[in-house]
């Protein structure tokens, strides 16, 4: 994965949350425009980035959003709940997307489908907007919107009004009917600013396969001296035979400007010419037309419209449907309801609805299906894409006319001897000369690149067989073309085994022999024509004059979208951040490495005193001391700014309560409100990112448990909304979270009883706890008061979890709740892991590590006062009993605590959940700041002890772990 | 330059970029009786091509470059038609 997309996933993310968070704190101020201002920012970033790369899905979502809070922003649509939960759910979307590239690099097209849904529901917010104000202004606003909203409708209904010349709809009419081809209507129409995005529009419609018949127009023709030349206002269309999904991944990134339909053969045939004249001569022929189809003479009536064509004008429409009336007596003879709609079409002058026809018309194939030839059938047989089936054929003729006559068609020849457009004349070929075969030698190049190109695709998909059927069927006809037998046999045999491997390569190696790859130089020319519109289009955004034309759309007072989605462009920019993103890894290792400086420097005055002591050399040994005091003081600012660049506020996780809250609190039909306090309160990363499950947890069980439901609170006479405090706060070298809900409290008897239902506590416990330890019992493994496992909580490993995870980087928990009134929980966590304060102990001729903060005080205890009870040695310090434990005896070493001249013992005592316990050591010594290291592999299991650490004359320091030992 | 600009001919070669497009209206508008010459093209941004529609510039030469010829053949031969936007 590049940097450039690492970066992109990581920003991607933030701008997630802060579109999340916007959204939250919207529906607190729905009309707070700096808000919504600062969410359009967000979305719109996150567009644009997205567009960097190749991930139209996610572009399509955001790009949708990023208009509906456009029309937002600007007061056109309403905030409302709805629309922040579609807008969540878009983003959701794009964050699953993220993580989809994360792992796998890309986004499958299996989403294509999803992100088109969304898009859609959230245009359809503008859209429900624009039917509700149905005023002039707003419908001039969005005309796009609109358009593609006729152009989705236009999509369902597949009547087209086809515009081709009338040879070329004979031909493709034809084609449809005798070889079973699908056209497919394809109107590309870029959008009007199309051209600042770094679109070219050309180029696109360029790489559209197969292209039988193609136009480009201007659409309402400006006048020259007044043309935007970057205003983009063409209109490509083009009737090609290949897949519609080739074509949906062609124009994956822009769908809504794009309309495709399939074809009806029937809607091919669509005069056109002059109205006027002619009308009485025709009144005759349509009454002896009627006779002769009755009688079913079709030469009678073909030698009647012959007849009739003599005598009429070219141009004319009515001469137009004539023809067509004749094409259509002899493919399709049988089809009287065509014929007779025709007929009708030259008394009433109007296009007949071919569409009905069409219905009816398959209807009566599947009764006649058994009598009719295989020519007719195909009229409900359009739907079957057999790609590339004729891609031969087609090539070949691009070369020379767009026309696409084809040389050895008889039937084609027939027709353009007895019509006399113009254009049907043009259309026929010249006779052979070396220009056409060294056309035909390229055009043969061209489709063997073709079918290459097609083999080396991958095989993984659903359409292979068509597909090999196809390239097959394709290089079939230029064999048959040359006249080459013996390869087209093989070519057979290739075809077979490729369909039963399901692989193209038997089909490439057939192609590699007879034409090796060498063959397809003519095409490759194409290739750096391509590679040249991408660098042209992508240099757009730098060019200079470009930002003048945006600003000269502004001014155009025609086009008001214009001027709306440039304004766009104007939008303050996020000002160049002084912020550095770090991996973490980098600023662990800074910060090992400053550890290991700390302790290096440590060794600085031990060689201070060797140099005076065993060297004798004062004078150095004060210059070491001077540097040192340097060097100490630097490590030491090193040191610290260090931990101040691994500090993160709590917001980090924060902020995803706000929505976590939202959907629970729906979710179980009950009305809270969140308040987050001292978010900007900083503690270690690690520490905070210990912290996010267990306040998950928490605040799941506040929301689950805590927390009643409307009608509960009022009954309760508490105002209806439930509110949920978490608040972070700094405590000296300390954190505190403190998560406060005025719920319904914990009941210390449920527990007590619950506890002892589950024998976690025993009848006499029962009798004794209080009623706060009832209530620290919650933190008891396999503890629940839920008697149903709801998806949210009740599992019995809660609480517990979030004392453990509390407890692993030295926090401690506790929670105090009152009846009715609600809960409170406190997470007590330490600012940084990085320098721990330890004591230093000495025991057994070893030294030992003890971290302060578990030690109380440290006393001397003659041995005189150490009495046993139960075999348990104890003191009374103050009044109360210590129990007392020796360390030797902790770490199973059979040696006695030594005592000092008094007779009295070195005790430690440490609190260990809230008891004190003394632990005898042998000697006490100063504490130290070290950087703890956990203990890793092997020692990693020795609970007993939290880690080990450097000092300052290089030994290693062992630190206990209190809890467990004791 | 992708555009040469003689008294009367504008050449096309290689592949024209969109930024040409100002250019080339500014080159029509003073030279209303103009020609292009697309032998040496090979492609040419869309806003170039809508220039060229739009001034209705007569075309020297074809470019040679056979997929972007048949568009022009569409393109002129729409023109003389004069088919307008479709209605669907």
């Amino acid at each position: 994965m590049n940097a450039l997309l690492q970066q992109f996933l990581s920003e991607s993310r933030d701008f997630l949350q802060g579109i999340s968070e916007k959204l939250m704190q919207l529906e607190e101020d729905p009309s707070s425009t700096d808000l919504m201002a600062e969410l359009f920012r967000f979305v719109h970033t996150l567009k644009g980035n997205s567009g960097l790369f190749d991930f139209p899905e996610m572009t399509r979502v955001l790009h949708a959003s990023e208009d509906l809070m456009d029309f937002v922003r600007h007061g056109d649509v309403e905030y409302s709940q709805e629309l922040a939960d579609q807008l969540l759910e878009g983003m959701d979307f794009v964050s699953m997307l993220l993580d989809e590239i994360e792992t796998t690099g890309e986004i499958s097209s299996d989403h294509a489908d999803v992100s088109d849904q969304i898009a859609k529901q959230i245009r359809a917010l503008i859209a429900a907007h624009n039917a509700d104000a149905a005023d002039e202004q707003t419908v001039q606003a969005n005309p796009q919107l609109i358009e593609a909203d006729k152009a989705q409708d236009a999509q369902t209904s597949p009547a087209v009004n086809l515009m081709l010349p009338e040879s070329v709809a004979f031909d493709l009419f034809r084609r449809a009917l005798t070889q079973g081809e699908t056209f497919i209507w394809l109107v590309y129409s870029p959008e009007a600013e199309c051209f600042f995005k770094g679109e070219d529009p050309f180029y696109l419609a360029r790489q559209i396969p197969q292209v039988v018949w193609r136009s480009v127009a201007v659409s309402d023709v400006p006048v020259l001296a007044e043309m935007d030349a970057y205003c983009c206002q063409l209109i490509f269309q083009t009737v090609t035979t290949c897949h519609l999904a080739e074509l949906k991944e062609l124009f994956r990134y822009i769908p809504e400007q794009v309309q495709f339909d399939v074809i009806s053969p029937l809607s091919f045939i669509c005069p056109a010419g002059h109205h006027d004249g002619g009308a009485l001569v025709h009144e005759n022929f349509v009454d002896d037309a009627y006779a002769l189809i009755d009688k079913r003479d079709t030469q009678g009536l073909i030698r009647l419209i012959n007849t009739l064509l003599e005598l009429s004008g070219a141009e004319l429409w009515s001469s137009s449907v004539l023809r067509w009336l004749k094409l259509v007596l002899e493919l399709m003879p049988q089809h009287v309801a065509v014929l007779t709609a025709l007929l009708d079409a030259l008394q009433t002058g109007n296009l007949p609805d071919w569409q009905a026809i069409a219905d009816r018309a398959g209807v009566e194939n599947e009764e006649e299906r058994v009598n009719q030839t295989a020519a007719v059938a195909i009229v409900d047989n359009f739907y079957d894409g057999d790609i590339l089936e004729e891609s031969a054929a087609e090539l070949s003729l691009e070369v020379d006319e767009p026309e696409l006559d084809e040389p050895d068609d008889n039937v084609m020849t027939q027709i353009t001897e007895t019509s006399s457009t113009p254009a049907a004349n043009a259309s026929q070929d010249p006779p052979v000369d070396p220009q056409a075969l060294a056309n035909q030698n390229a055009a043969l190049a061209a489709i063997v690149a073709a079918q290459r190109e097609i083999l080396q695709l991958s095989n993984n998909c659903s359409w292979l067989a068509g597909r090999l059927k196809g390239v097959a069927s394709a290089l079939r006809g230029c064999c048959e073309a040359l006249h080459k037998t013996l390869e087209a046999e093989e070519l057979e045999a290739a075809l077979t085994q490729a369909l039963e491997q399901k692989s193209s390569a038997p089909l490439l190696l057939w192609l590699d022999d007879y034409y090796p790859p060498a063959y397809v130089e003519p095409v490759d020319e194409i290739k750096p024509a391509q590679t040249h519109a991408k660098t042209a289009a992508v240099t757009v955004d730098t060019v200079p004059a470009t930002k003048d034309k945006v600003a000269a759309a502004v001014h155009h007072p025609a086009d008001l979208t214009d001027a709306a989605k440039t304004m766009r462009a104007d939008d303050p920019h996020v000002s160049a951040s002084k912020t550095l993103k770090v991996d973490q890894e980098k600023i662990d290792h800074l910060m090992n490495l400053i550890g290991e400086m700390v302790v290096a420097k440590n060794a600085l005055p031990y060689l201070a005193t060797r140099a005076e002591a065993v060297f004798g050399v004062r004078e150095l040994s004060r210059e070491i001391k001077a540097q040192y005091a340097v060097i100490n003081r630097v490590a030491e600012e090193m040191q610290d700014t260090i931990m101040q660049v691994r500090m993160m506020p709590v917001s980090f996780i924060l902020q995803r309560f706000p929505r976590m809250v939202r959907d629970i609190s729906r979710k179980l039909g009950k009305d809270i409100h969140l308040v987050l306090e001292g978010e900007n309160t900083k503690a270690d990363k690690n520490i905070i990112e210990a912290l996010a499950d267990p306040l998950v947890h928490i605040v799941r069980n506040s929301l689950d448990h805590g927390l009643e439901t409307p009608d509960v609170r009022v009954a309760a006479q508490k105002t209806a909304q439930g509110r949920l405090t978490i608040r972070a706060s700094q405590e000296s070298d300390r954190v505190l979270i403190e998560i406060i809900d005025d719920g319904r409290g914990i009941d210390p008897d449920i527990i007590k009883n619950k506890a002892y239902e589950k024998g976690l506590i025993d009848e006499a416990t029962l009798e004794r706890i209080s009623d706060q330890e009832a209530i620290n019992l919650v933190f008891m493994p396999g503890f629940s008061t839920a008697d149903v496992i709801s998806d949210l909580s009740g599992r019995g490993v809660g609480m517990d979890v979030v004392r453990t995870a509390v407890e692993k980087v030295n926090g401690s928990v506790s929670i105090d709740s009152q009846l009715g009134k609600g809960t409170r929980l406190s997470l007590s966590l330490p600012l940084s892991m990085a320098v721990t304060n330890v004591m230093i102990i000495e025991s057994n001729n070893q030294i030992f590590g003890v971290p302060m903060d578990m030690v109380v005080e440290t006393v001397r205890v003659p041995r005189s006062q150490i009495s046993t009870i139960k075999q348990q040695k104890t003191t009374v310090l103050r009044g109360k009993i210590v129990p007392l434990l020796s360390l030797n005896e902790l770490l199973a070493q059979d040696v006695e605590q030594v005592a000092n001249e008094d007779d009295e013992l070195a005790t430690l005592i440490v609190r260990v959940y809230g008891e004190n316990v003394g632990v005898l050591v042998d000697n006490f010594r100063e504490t130290v700041d070290i950087i703890l290291k956990p203990m890793t592999g092997i020692l990693g299991g020795l609970s007993g002890y939290s880690g080990a650490a450097l000092l300052g004359d290089g030994s290693v320091l062992m630190v206990l772990n209190p809890r467990e030992l004791i | 330059m992708t555009i040469e600009y003689t008294n009367s001919t504008a050449i096309f070669s290689d592949s024209v970029s969109v930024e040409e497009a100002d250019g080339l209206l500014d080159w029509i508008m003073k030279n209303p009786k103009g020609k292009v010459d697309l032998t040496q093209c090979q492609h040419l941004h869309a806003a170039n091509l809508q220039v060229l529609l739009v001034a209705k510039m007569p075309i020297l030469a074809l470019p040679e470059d056979h997929g972007l010829r048949i568009w022009f053949n569409a393109a002129t031969e729409v023109s003389l038609t004069e088919v307008k936007k479709t209605a669907v």
